[in-house]
């Protein structure tokens, strides 16, 4: 540089201004980053926008909006070309001058139903495959509500039911399998808030309201460290907000249920409300039948959200659900989630999002049985607090950190007399409390062009919190083997203290860390990993195949270990002919430390102390993963392949722990023996197939396929007299497998021609749900014929063949 | 009792159906079955002792009787350490050629038959059987039991119209802790305990399956039962009664009390954890009974 020659001429003053002068160019260069943030909605209601791909092709970089619809990109001072693009959206194009810290809001046009193909741009489709997040699948909510169901209601969880990875018990099963997990081992979000029984009438409809739904996110491995609880999966559903634009309603009459939608804004873009129904009245029919008993559920959502200025707005939301069984005034049962939320979003810079959840959350069941003369209720309240920061350091940094805490109460029962002259005592099982808490740091790390990390690690503890009563066993053993019968048993208390609430009973303690790495090629395909450890403090007892509303969660504490989970995962993805067609296929190994199994003839209902029937055991599952996706064109669908085994093992206990030594090793069998035994939810081969056809603007084809492997069972190996009765017996633990399950449903959608005078949309849903009539077993028993005497082997199938319509509406 | 709000969950049925299909069970070696259920009315002289001895099939054929070698009954209180040191023995002989049935011998020497008078709380039985080369033990405490207060009919139904609804009444004895196995007859059982109901009059209805006729006589009976015998029969029930569609269990092998002796030296110091495979079906137990009988409307 001609600087250099020049010195030699200058005198020592110039000499140090120029000095000065290179260092401040050298350290406004090094400062020179700006920040470009702002949040994206759609344009007709201002809902925001969850997912949408920010990209910058310059610099091959970009960034996705959070939850609340916040970006935030932090780049070095230039001119940029900044495409936005989201699916079922147009993109928006524009160019950015970065000279200063710009906040850009964004306003999203939904793509009219047009047949030509939307163009993707390749940059932004490529920045997917670049992020190291795996083992996660994004439903949209159209394509939830094209996917037919039976009684032609959408259903989220039916829906992801065609992933591959999850799987679930049977037709009338409430809960899902995620990669050979039990259905307590989902932590189910609604908006920040933990659902504990995600399902109305027996699992027949979920208790997500279709309409409401804005995005639907199931995470199967790599868990980010800013989730934690629950072992499996988690399952992140976010609601609508609510129109601040405009007054819309939105609705669906159907053969069962029926649901009405209302939103629109209070203060025109600014403070919005959204209500929304549910209920079903089949059950109104049934009197035309003579058929006395009633089946309903409700459910309602609530929501209203404000903006207070530019950095903070704020949402308040109510959840209520329930439902109704009865049998002819002799038996109610009655059951549901209730859910009321506060959320409040501040930013404390352009950099820096904040959102503050405090959340109530009570979860309850009751039985009323009149013939014999009492009500029963219990249930699961929790009070949750939620602080999540997430630090958008620079296009290649994004930390993510917040602290949770959730109270719980949990009533494991209470029995009262229903009328003065029943004989029934009235009965409080002792209630019990625990806290649990964590924090997280989450690191999303663009460490070059090719390779992306996440990493973290989760703190949680888990305070199991005294109690009124609490029971103390000989050598603090509560559950007895009887050597002759090879038979567990109830231990009986030797003395009940009271510890009080003050004091606690026990303290967990782990170390969560989380690794997800990707290894991307050229942009077309990727490689990824991850290792995650999760804890599970909370778990539900159910000894039945699938879980029903009788079930109780209890919580960790001295007899209960808390359930540990170690996966390993990988996977390779690949993008084909620029996007139209998405190759998966990921292979995962688990491992569950302390998974609970239950003695023989265990009796959870009105137990006391749960610790007396259960066993502390491990579990494991390994498989593979395909998915082929079709994304554009007329004919839209995909493929899932998984291939996994699911199996558990209670192996007898070392009784020296207990402080009983006879000398000998073996004076247990354990469950099944000791050996390893396929859990209730193995499914070797699980196979989905579904197909979209749009033949033209009034009509849709939808169809799938589905096929597994039969569920574990047990066939009695014989069968004795004893006094009239003829009882079965078995060999080793679910040895057996059901017949295999398949069925293939269709639906077709009629959009009648919209005329825009009208300002109602509708649209026609004509389904039917197994076309083939199969009568899949939900489970095969074996009894004795009332008429003629004879053993026999029975099916029973929940559904055949139901067709179904319903008309949907909205303006 | 919680167990019959299991029964009818599990027996609930909405859109379901069901049908009978054919199965391929797995096969095993026949086992033997030990009816040994004997019911002591103390209004009798003697207790009617009759076990019968059967052998187990696949799940689709009738158990076939079988014979025994030899079956002894020995009863009498322990002493303060637990043990039995004198024992009156009761032999058992098949009562008539190839019926399986045992009662007391009637060409003994001493009358073999046992007097209920003999029968009271703390007395301990005993059952040893030789069958084909294996040795089966036994034991089993008395329980007693209090009569039912009131036996009638009701008029409610609980899932169809032919429901017939009858209500039983007793009380419990305020004393201890008591296990009681309902007979409804036609194999129809429940098993209750005393938890929710200590020291008060009780009165529960019972919904039978069977399509009973008017002027069809029904015999309701009360049985005691040790916490072994009740489990064994709480068990039994939910094993028999899983209709239960998808609400299904986990099954069990219900063993019961009559043990494999085969070789052990000393049968004071045994356990099957090692022999799993050798075990008997049915139940040895002696309790009291009260019976009433209601004639169907």
């Amino acid at each position: 540089m001609c600087i250099f020659s020049q010195t030699h001429g200058m005198s020592k003053r110039n000499l140090i201004l120029i000095f000065a002068l290179l260092v401040q160019i050298g350290f406004v260069q090094a400062q020179q980053k700006f920040t470009l943030s702002g949040t994206v909605s759609e344009a007709n209601s201002n809902e925001t926008l969850i997912g949408v791909t920010i990209a910058v092709p310059a610099l091959k970089t970009g960034v996705t909006t959070n939850e609340y619809g916040f970006y935030s990109l932090t780049l070095p001072q230039g001119e940029y070309e900044i495409i936005l693009s989201y699916l079922g959206f147009q993109d928006i194009q524009e160019t950015i001058r970065l000279d200063r810290n710009i906040k850009k809001d964004f306003s999203l046009l939904e793509t009219a139903e047009e047949l030509e193909e939307v163009v993707v741009t390749d940059d932004a489709e490529r920045l997917d495959i670049r992020k190291p997040q795996m083992s996660v699948t994004t439903l949209a909510a159209k394509t939830i509500k094209k996917i037919p169901v039976v009684l032609g209601e959408a259903d989220v969880v039916k829906s992801l039911l065609l992933l591959p990875g999850v799987t679930n018990a049977g037709e009338a099963s409430s809960g899902f399998n995620v990669r050979g997990g039990a259905a307590d081992q989902n932590l189910i979000l609604l908006d920040e808030a933990t659902v504990f029984n995600s399902s109305h009438l027996f699992g027949f409809f979920s208790v997500f309201n279709p309409d409401a739904i804005k995005d639907v996110k199931l995470f199967k491995g790599g868990i980010p460290a800013r989730y934690g609880g629950r072992v499996s999966s988690v399952l992140e559903i976010f609601q609508k907000e609510g129109n601040s634009k405009d007054f819309k309603v939105n609705g669906g009459i159907g053969a069962v249920a029926s649901r009405l939608l209302l939103e629109g804004p209070i203060t025109k873009n600014r403070t919005a409300f959204l209500v929304g129904g549910r209920a079903s009245y089949a059950h109104l029919f049934l009197p035309l039948f003579d058929v006395d008993n009633k089946a309903y559920f409700y459910d309602l959502n609530t929501k209203i959200n404000h903006k207070i200025n530019d950095r903070n707005s704020i949402f308040l939301s109510g959840y209520f659900g329930r439902d109704l069984f009865s049998l002819s005034e002799n038996f109610v049962n009655t059951y549901g989630n209730a859910v009321g939320n506060f959320r409040w979003n501040h930013l404390f810079s352009d950099k820096l999002f904040s959102n503050l959840s405090l959340i109530y959350s009570d979860y309850f069941y009751g039985l009323e049985l009149d013939f014999v003369g009492f009500e029963w209720d219990s249930g699961i309240q929790n009070f949750n607090l939620k602080y999540d920061l997430k630090h958008y350091v620079d296009d290649k940094l994004q930390l993510n950190y917040g602290m949770h805490n959730t109270y719980y109460v949990f009533n494991p029962g209470r029995i009262r007399p229903n009328s003065p002259d029943s004989g029934i005592v009235e009965e409080q099982l002792t209630k019990k409390y625990a806290n649990e808490n964590a924090i997280y740091l989450d690191v999303e790390h663009k460490i070059s062009d090719n390779l992306s990390m996440n990493y973290g690690l989760r703190a949680s503890q888990f305070n199991r919190l005294g109690q009124d009563e609490f029971y103390v066993y000989e050598n603090d053993n509560p559950v007895l083997f009887d050597p002759f019968t090879l038979i567990y048993r109830e231990a009986e208390p030797i003395d009940t203290i009271n510890p009080g609430r003050g004091g606690t009973l026990k303290k967990f303690f782990n170390l969560e860390p989380r690794v997800s790495a990707s290894y991307n090629f050229n942009g077309k395909s990727s490689v990824k990993a991850s290792y995650t450890r999760l804890a599970q403090y909370l778990h539900l007892l159910s000894n039945t195949s699938s879980p029903t509303p009788l079930d109780v969660w209890t919580p960790s504490g001295p007899f209960v270990e808390p359930q540990l989970l170690d996966q390993y995962a990988v996977g390779y993805f690949r993008d084909i002919q620029e996007g139209t067609f998405s190759f998966e296929t990921e292979a995962f190994y688990k491992e569950i430390q302390n998974r609970i199994d239950y003695i023989d003839g265990a009796n959870l209902i009105a137990n006391k102390a749960i610790e007396r029937i259960i066993l502390n055991g491990e579990a494991r599952a390994y498989g593979l993963e395909f998915l082929i996706r079709k994304n554009e064109g007329r004919l839209t669908g995909w493929l899932a392949y998984t291939w996994s085994k699911s199996e558990q093992r209670t192996p007898p206990r070392d009784l020296t722990a207990f402080g009983i030594d006879t000398g000998r090793s073996d004076l247990e069998t354990g469950i099944n023996l000791g050996q390893w035994y396929s859990t209730p939810y193995d499914k070797r081969h699980d196979l989905a197939l579904y197909g979209s056809y749009e033949l033209s603007k009034a009509w849709s084809f939808n169809a799938n396929f589905i096929f597994q492997t039969g569920q574990p069972t047990n066939y009695p190996i014989g069968q004795f007299e004893f006094e009239g009765l003829a009882v079965p017996y078995y060999g080793l633990r679910n040895k057996e497998r059901l017949p295999d399950y398949h069925r293939m449903d269709v639906s077709a959608i009629l959009t009648p021609k919209r005329n825009d005078r009208k300002k109602v949309q509708s649209e026609w849903v004509f389904s039917i749900y197994n076309v083939y009539n199969r009568k899949n077993a939900a489970s095969i028993n074996f009894r004795e014929n009332e008429d003629t005497g004879r053993n026999e082997a029975v099916r029973t199938a929940i559904f055949g063949i139901i067709p179904s319509i319903t008309y949907n509406f909205k303006f | 009792m919680k167990r019959e709000i299991f029964y009818i969950l599990i027996l609930l049925a909405l859109v379901s159906c069901e049908d009978v299909v054919d199965v391929d069970l797995p096969e095993t070696e026949p086992r033997l079955i030990v009816n040994g259920l004997l019911r002591v009315d103390k209004s009798q002289e003697f207790v009617d002792v009759r076990i019968e001895m059967r052998e187990t099939t696949n799940f689709f054929e009738e158990n076939t009787t079988t014979q025994v070698e030899s079956a002894v009954i020995g009863y009498g209180v322990p002493n303060q350490f637990g043990e039995l040191t004198q024992l009156a023995f009761s032999s058992l002989t098949e009562e008539a050629p190839n019926t399986g049935v045992y009662v007391p011998d009637p060409n003994f020497s001493s009358d073999q038959r046992i007097r209920t008078s003999e029968v009271e709380l703390g007395v301990v039985f005993i059952l040893q059987i030789q069958h084909k080369d294996k040795s089966y033990y036994a034991r089993t405490e008395y329980a007693p039991t209090v009569p039912i207060d009131n036996l009638e009919q009701g008029e409610n139904t609980l899932f169809n119209e032919e429901d017939t609804e009858i209500i039983v009444t007793f009380t419990d004895n305020p004393d201890h802790t008591n296990f009681y196995i309902f007979d409804f007859d036609f194999g129809n059982f429940q098993a209750l305990d005393d938890r929710f109901i200590m020291g008060q009059q009780f009165d529960f209805s019972y919904f039978y399956d069977e399509n009973l006729n008017p002027g069809q006589t029904i015999t309701v009976s009360i049985l005691g039962a040790d916490r072994d015998f009740y489990n064994y029969m709480d068990l039994l029930v939910e094993q028999t009664q899983a209709d239960g569609g998808v609400f299904q269990t986990p099954v069990a092998t219900v063993r019961g009390n009559v043990f494999d002796v085969t070789g052990l030296d000393n049968i004071d110091i045994f356990d099957n954890v090692e022999r799993p495979d050798e075990y008997a079906l049915g139940y040895f137990a002696v309790v009291q009974e009260f019976s009433r009988s209601l004639v169907i409307e």
